[in-house]
């Protein structure tokens, strides 16, 4: 059977055009998907059911001894973290902060180790953005700023902007320039029409001289910024103020170098002072399919995007403080439950040391580094293969992911519910 | 009255403390103080050995010394607006938050936030400071806006950020982009630092170090003479940060 | 379901043309019924106020800008949070608080149903989970047609009936209420850094002009029979000079319909300025609201602003962008490919501001210069002129002279000059109040046929009760009461269910959501036509199939049907 218009759950562009055969419980065949989406369909190898660790070795336990205990660990437990949730949907994300305040946890989700910096720029100066069917169909301009989209979003230049064709862009590719601004050459440096190779930790310098340029002070500027000329910073400024539209993707090279969060700020003010003269977005490239809607949920009932605290009762939330990466290297939670995200592959090593030492409660559909850490694995569905619910798009998009087929694994939401469940009766609330 | 605070060993020493009832105005009547450790509220004996010793009538009569395992505790100070609170050792987060009179000495480091939106009063690290440091809340435009903050060892990133009032005197070197998005009072760095002031659009930084990466968004201005530690230094100074309509003034060493 | 009596209540039940009367209510399986048997449990409001469940015609409290707003404001979270409680969640926010905290602050005022004055098509299924998490108040979602390219072309073609096929369409497909138009044609010039200046402005690329979006879709609401008009912000928002536009608006507006206005201006006091700098702003309130009360046909809310610290957040991008122009604090932007845009800043209205005291004026002048209450409801285009929690004092305002004398000794003493408000005494009464705060509402929406805003029975058991004694108060005086009152109900009974007692929330919620659904002949169903689709496939970023809102989304959906005069 061929299911049409799926949506892929792997990365931020949600791409929601996929043709994905299906044979009762198996993924057979996958179209319009790139490379990652292919291995997400089809490289699905599952965790059988849940597994236990006693001593050094691994034991099978049922869902419901397993739910019974992951329960009693985070209610024993005086500081936990709940972390991950950007690779399940909304509808367990919300259980899941609802799990937080009732344990007074702390909830946090992956954009801790990618676009947290960039929410706090955001926080700071706010954040001038569009959907990407607004760039399809008027960008003449786009800049990738530390992101190689070929790389690790395949489809954005194809389905959104240097060869996707829009209403008021007939001819994408002959139409609009592209600038890529990296600290090496990649495959989407390559595709370029103006590329500005900057030394590394020189995107702040960088920035703040492009925005003194866009504001008439170009007799400040010295001969080389950063490994870059001004010749070149005066004719990118050009292009950027001449465009119609121009749009800004920035990624990890911006938000994880030196001065983070202060470079994405710099980032959306040159856009700001972009839009004194013509129209100019900026948009983050967001790596995991829902970390945009774990966002999203996590505001709606928390106020807050990422890294609550709820130890004290209220919503807090302090990125540096109370974000995981922090916690766990300060050697503070004393029990994690990690849904839908491998730390054990992303976190720096102490923190992963610190992940082994106390209980770890995994919730994951597949064995991973995480698992080697952790005293306990719950397998579910996977959302978008035999599970469904709500995606954010990195534009904050909202799409329901569907699922192919009933299989035999509970969802996330499920299991969180009832985790819930368990604790609400034994806190008699 | 001198309260004397020293931590009870405890089953897991890093879970954080947040302690901002450790005020000196809160050990004038009040005989149950809570404090949190982790999510399970306590009462502060359970985590202190307390020892108080003489009268106090106002809370500016107040001292209270906190010794031990203090390196977690966060919080102490916040909203102080009397007395004065020694720290015998390191301090935890958030030391001196929106403080407004009094003073603070930590003998040892403290960690990030020291005097975050602090309003008045006096805070000395003889120690290094963490992240943070004198600066603002996360989407708050103002950070700092008075009082006086002093440290003797090292900074780390971002101190001073948003300043909008008051000193802050680094003596020891800072870490990248001190006094970012600066808009008012004085910051002086003894030693060296990264990317000073960007972004910023008032107030005065001193550098007596040296300027690592400069940014390249100021412009020269002459030269100043100050004083400083009983010496005479030329400065060159600059404006900016031109990139936001700054008028910020920052004077770097000769 | 058990039933209830409430008794010796003061009842004002404008709808019903109960005026002041101590009376009983009996309520069984959450509608007002005659009577239910003498075991049931009774409520004694002690000949306290007696009201049908407040309606919020127009506020910003759910979806993709609103959470935006939150998102961006980790300050405003910290300014009002509250701990976990009995069955109420964590709660954080001030200006825009969490859905729980919304929900909890309206249950707790007495509102029971709230209309989200903004959504986007494009992100509607946003926008309805947070409804799920709103739990005490039915939603309503207006629908963003402002920049809507479909429709544009309609009107370009001078198609009404093609205009009206695309809002079916798409309120079916993203489950909306009704047709709102934010800053017609101007959220599409925005796509490119533009507006439009006047209603007769050309939309760039579009060849059609604002007044013949509103006069179309005006035309096409009533063809396809929706409950409520078509709800406009119209074109200069918060311009000096304004004024002239929204005069330009009303004059569009036919009378089309005996049951309503025909069309709803939606925070007027935003729309009434006059001058033409901020140096010369002044009130222009006398010539709206003469205007107003000339034409039964539109229905107007306040938009009343109130000092102090919030965030503004609206589909019109162009105006938000001018506002941070001068504000210069944080600026967000978000513009929805095909539909609308949307901006965000936040804001501080201060008594030391001229500009803002004239606001201030200018919306409570709306409220007492229209003659008739039901052509003006009380709002403050929540958050933008302040957050909802400020409605207890606009009451008090509104009641009371000498609290409005008091006020003018506290503020900018030049504003006297610019507006009209000190020479004018009228004092609202309790039926006004009534009236402005939920008859009206339920008129103006239409959804009185599914009983809400008055408390016959047949209607849904929306009742809140104010700790006041109207027959005990003056309000002129006790104004201070008033707004005490206003802000705590002794009880809000949301469908036969107490939610909310003495400001507490006391059970989870289980709301509604309430939303339109006009029949087309098939030969004006979109979903048929090549045309359409083929489009929509080339454009939009989201395939047709993945865009329609599911019913899952609307766990208590409950369509409004009609049948289109196509």
């Amino acid at each position: 059977m061929k299911v049409e218009d799926v949506v892929c759950p792997f990365c931020g562009c949600l791409c929601d055009d996929l043709v994905v055969e299906v044979d009762q419980n198996r993924v057979i065949g996958v179209e319009n998907g790139c490379t990652l989406a292919n291995e997400k369909f089809m490289g699905d190898r599952r965790l059988e059911n849940p597994i236990r660790k006693e001593g050094r070795s691994w034991s099978d336990i049922t869902y419901d001894a397993a739910i019974r205990e992951a329960a009693d660990i985070l209610i024993d437990a005086d500081r936990p973290l709940l972390y991950g949730w950007s690779g399940t949907h909304g509808e367990a994300q919300s259980v899941g902060v609802h799990l937080a305040e009732l344990l007074g946890a702390v909830i946090d989700n992956t954009s801790t180790v990618c676009h947290g910096p960039s929410i706090m720029a955001i926080q700071e100066v706010g954040h001038p953005g569009c959907t990407l069917g607004q760039v399809k169909n008027r960008a003449d301009v786009i800049v990738y700023w530390g992101a190689n989209p070929i790389d690790a979003h395949p489809r954005h230049m194809s389905r959104y902007t240097t060869y996707a064709d829009g209403f008021f862009v007939k001819e994408a590719f002959k139409e609009r320039k592209v600038i890529v601004v990296d600290v090496r050459k990649t495959e989407s440096s390559a595709v370029a029409d103006e590329f500005i190779k900057v030394e590394r930790g020189g995107d702040y310098a960088i920035l703040s001289a492009l925005r003194a340029i866009v504001r008439g002070k170009r007799d400040l500027i010295p001969p080389k910024i950063a490994g870059v000329t001004r010749e070149q910073l005066f004719r990118v400024a050009d292009i950027c103020m001449q465009a119609k539209f121009g749009a800004i993707f920035f990624g990890l090279g911006l938000t994880m170098s030196p001065g983070k969060n202060k470079n994405v700020r710099n980032a959306i003010e040159l856009t700001e002072e972009l839009n004194r003269h013509t129209k100019f977005t900026i948009s983050p490239m967001r790596g995991h399919w829902n970390v945009y809607g774990s966002n999203e949920v996590f505001t709606w009932i928390t106020g807050y995007p990422y890294a609550v605290d709820f130890a004290r009762g209220i919503a807090f939330y302090n990125p540096g403080e109370t974000t995981s990466v922090d916690i766990l290297r300060r050697g503070e939670c004393d029990a994690c439950l990690v849904v839908a995200s491998d730390p054990g592959a992303h976190f720096p090593r102490a923190c992963a040391e610190h992940l082994a030492r106390i209980p770890t409660i995994q919730i994951d559909p597949h064995v991973n580094a995480t698992t080697h850490l952790a005293t306990l694995q719950i397998p579910v569905a996977v959302t978008g293969i035999d599970a469904e619910g709500t995606a954010y798009r990195m534009d904050g998009v909202p799409i329901r992911t569907r699922k192919l087929f009933d299989g035999t694994y509970p969802s996330d939401l499920e299991i969180l519910s009832k985790i819930y469940a368990r604790v609400k009766e034994a806190k008699g609330s | 009255m001198r309260v004397i605070l020293k931590t009870r060993p405890r089953a897991k020493p890093r879970i954080p403390i947040e302690a901002e009832t450790i005020i000196p105005q809160n050990f004038l009547r009040k005989n149950d103080i809570r404090v949190y450790e982790g999510n399970k509220e306590r009462k502060l004996e359970d985590l202190f050995f307390i020892t108080v010793e003489g009268p106090a009538v106002s809370p500016d009569q107040v001292e209270v010394i906190l010794t031990g395992d203090t390196g977690v505790i966060k919080r102490v100070g916040e909203y102080m607006n009397a007395g004065r609170i020694i720290v015998e050792g390191d301090i935890g987060m958030h030391c001196g938050n929106f403080m407004s009179a009094g003073e603070i000495i930590i003998r040892g480091n403290a960690d990030s936030w020291l005097a975050r939106e602090m309003r008045g009063g006096f805070i000395r690290c003889e120690g290094d400071a963490g992240h943070y440091c004198a600066a603002g809340y996360r989407g708050e435009k103002r950070g700092m806006r008075g009082g006086t903050v002093e440290v003797l060892g090292n900074a780390g990133d971002f101190a001073a950020e948003y300043l909008s009032g008051g000193e802050v005197h680094i003596h020891g070197s800072c870490g990248d982009l001190p006094g970012v998005e600066m808009r008012g009072g004085t910051l002086t760095i003894g030693g060296d630092c990264l990317r000073p002031c960007g972004n910023m659009t008032g107030g005065i930084c001193r550098i007596f170090g040296t300027a690592h990466q400069f940014l390249p968004t100021f412009r020269k201005n002459g030269t100043e003479d100050v004083q400083y530690g009983g010496k005479h230094y030329r400065m060159a100074a600059f404006r900016g940060d031109i990139a936001n309509r700054g008028k910020g003034r920052v004077l770097i060493r000769a | 379901m058990t039933g209830l009596w409430v008794k010796n209540a003061y009842v004002i039940d404008p709808i019903s043309g109960i005026m002041g009367e101590i009376m009983d209510i009996a309520i069984r399986d959450g509608k007002i019924v005659e009577e239910v048997n003498d075991g049931a449990p009774v409520i004694d409001a002690g000949g306290c106020l007696t009201l049908p469940g407040g309606i919020d015609s127009h506020s910003h409290v759910c979806g993709t800008k609103v959470n935006f707003g939150r998102y961006m404001s980790p300050e405003d979270m910290r300014a009002g949070r509250t701990a976990r409680k009995g069955v109420m969640h964590v709660t954080s926010g001030y200006s825009v608080p969490t859905t729980f905290g919304n929900s909890y602050r309206y249950s707790s005022m007495g509102y029971t149903t709230v209309l989200e004055g903004a959504m986007a098509p494009l992100e509607a299924r946003h926008t309805h989970e947070e409804f799920t998490a709103t739990p005490h108040q039915d939603m309503l979602a207006n629908t963003l047609f402002d920049g809507n390219w479909s429709i544009m072309e309609a009107v370009r073609d001078k198609d009404v009936k093609r205009a009206a096929a695309v809002v079916a369409w798409t309120l079916a497909a993203v489950k909306g209420f009704a047709i709102k138009l934010t800053n017609p044609g101007g959220t599409e010039a925005w796509g490119w850094g533009e507006d439009v200046h006047s209603i007769h402005d050309e939309v760039p690329h579009f060849g059609v002009t604002p007044a013949e979006i509103i006069a179309t879709m005006i035309q096409a609401n009533e063809l396809l029979n929706l409950p409520h008009s078509v709800h406009i912000h119209c074109n200069n928002l918060g311009v000096p000079g304004n004024y002239q536009t929204t005069l330009d608006t009303i004059g569009l507006a036919p009378d089309l319909n005996r049951e309503r206005q025909s069309l709803y201006l939606t925070h007027v006091q935003f729309h009434s300025y006059g001058g033409s700098t901020w140096q010369d702003i002044c009130s222009k309130s006398e010539e709206i609201a003469r205007a107003v009360n000339a034409r039964p046909q539109v229905a107007i809310d306040m938009g009343q602003i109130m000092f102090g610290r919030t965030t503004t957040m609206t589909a019109d991008g162009p105006m938000e962008w001018k506002l941070y122009m001068l504000h210069r604090n944080k600026w967000s932007n978000h513009d929805v490919e095909l539909e609308t845009g949307s901006g965000i800043i936040p804001v501080y209205y201060g008594r030391k501001s001229l500009v803002n005291c004239v606001m201030w004026a200018i919306g409570l002048e709306l409220a007492l210069l229209t003659k008739n209450p039901w052509q003006c409801m009380l709002a403050t285009d929540n958050p933008n002129g302040a957050p909802f929690v400020k409605y207890p004092e606009i009451i008090a305002l509104l009641m009371s002279s000498r609290f409005r004398e008091n006020e003018r000794n506290v503020i900018d003493p030049r504003t006297e000059h610019f507006v009209p408000l000190f020479a004018i005494d009228r004092e609202l009464d309790w039926y006004d109040i009534a009236v402005m705060t939920r008859a009206a509402q339920a008129k103006a929406l239409g959804i009185t046929r599914i009983g809400k805003g008055y408390l016959a029975p047949g209607a849904e058991a929306d009742i809140a009760i104010y700790p006041l004694k109207p027959d005990e108060l003056d309000p002129a005086v006790d104004y201070q009461q008033v707004m005490a009152g206003f802000a705590k109900t002794a009880y809000t009974i949301k469908r036969g269910r107490v939610v909310a007692r003495d400001g507490e929330v006391v059970v989870e919620g289980a709301n509604s959501t309430i939303w339109s659904r006009a029949d087309v002949p098939p030969e004006y169903d979109l979903n048929q036509d090549a045309e359409f689709v083929k489009k929509f496939e080339q454009y939009y970023t989201v395939r047709m199939r993945n865009y329609p809102v599911q019913d899952v989304y609307l766990p208590r959906g409950l369509s409004i049907r009609t049948e289109a005069s196509l």
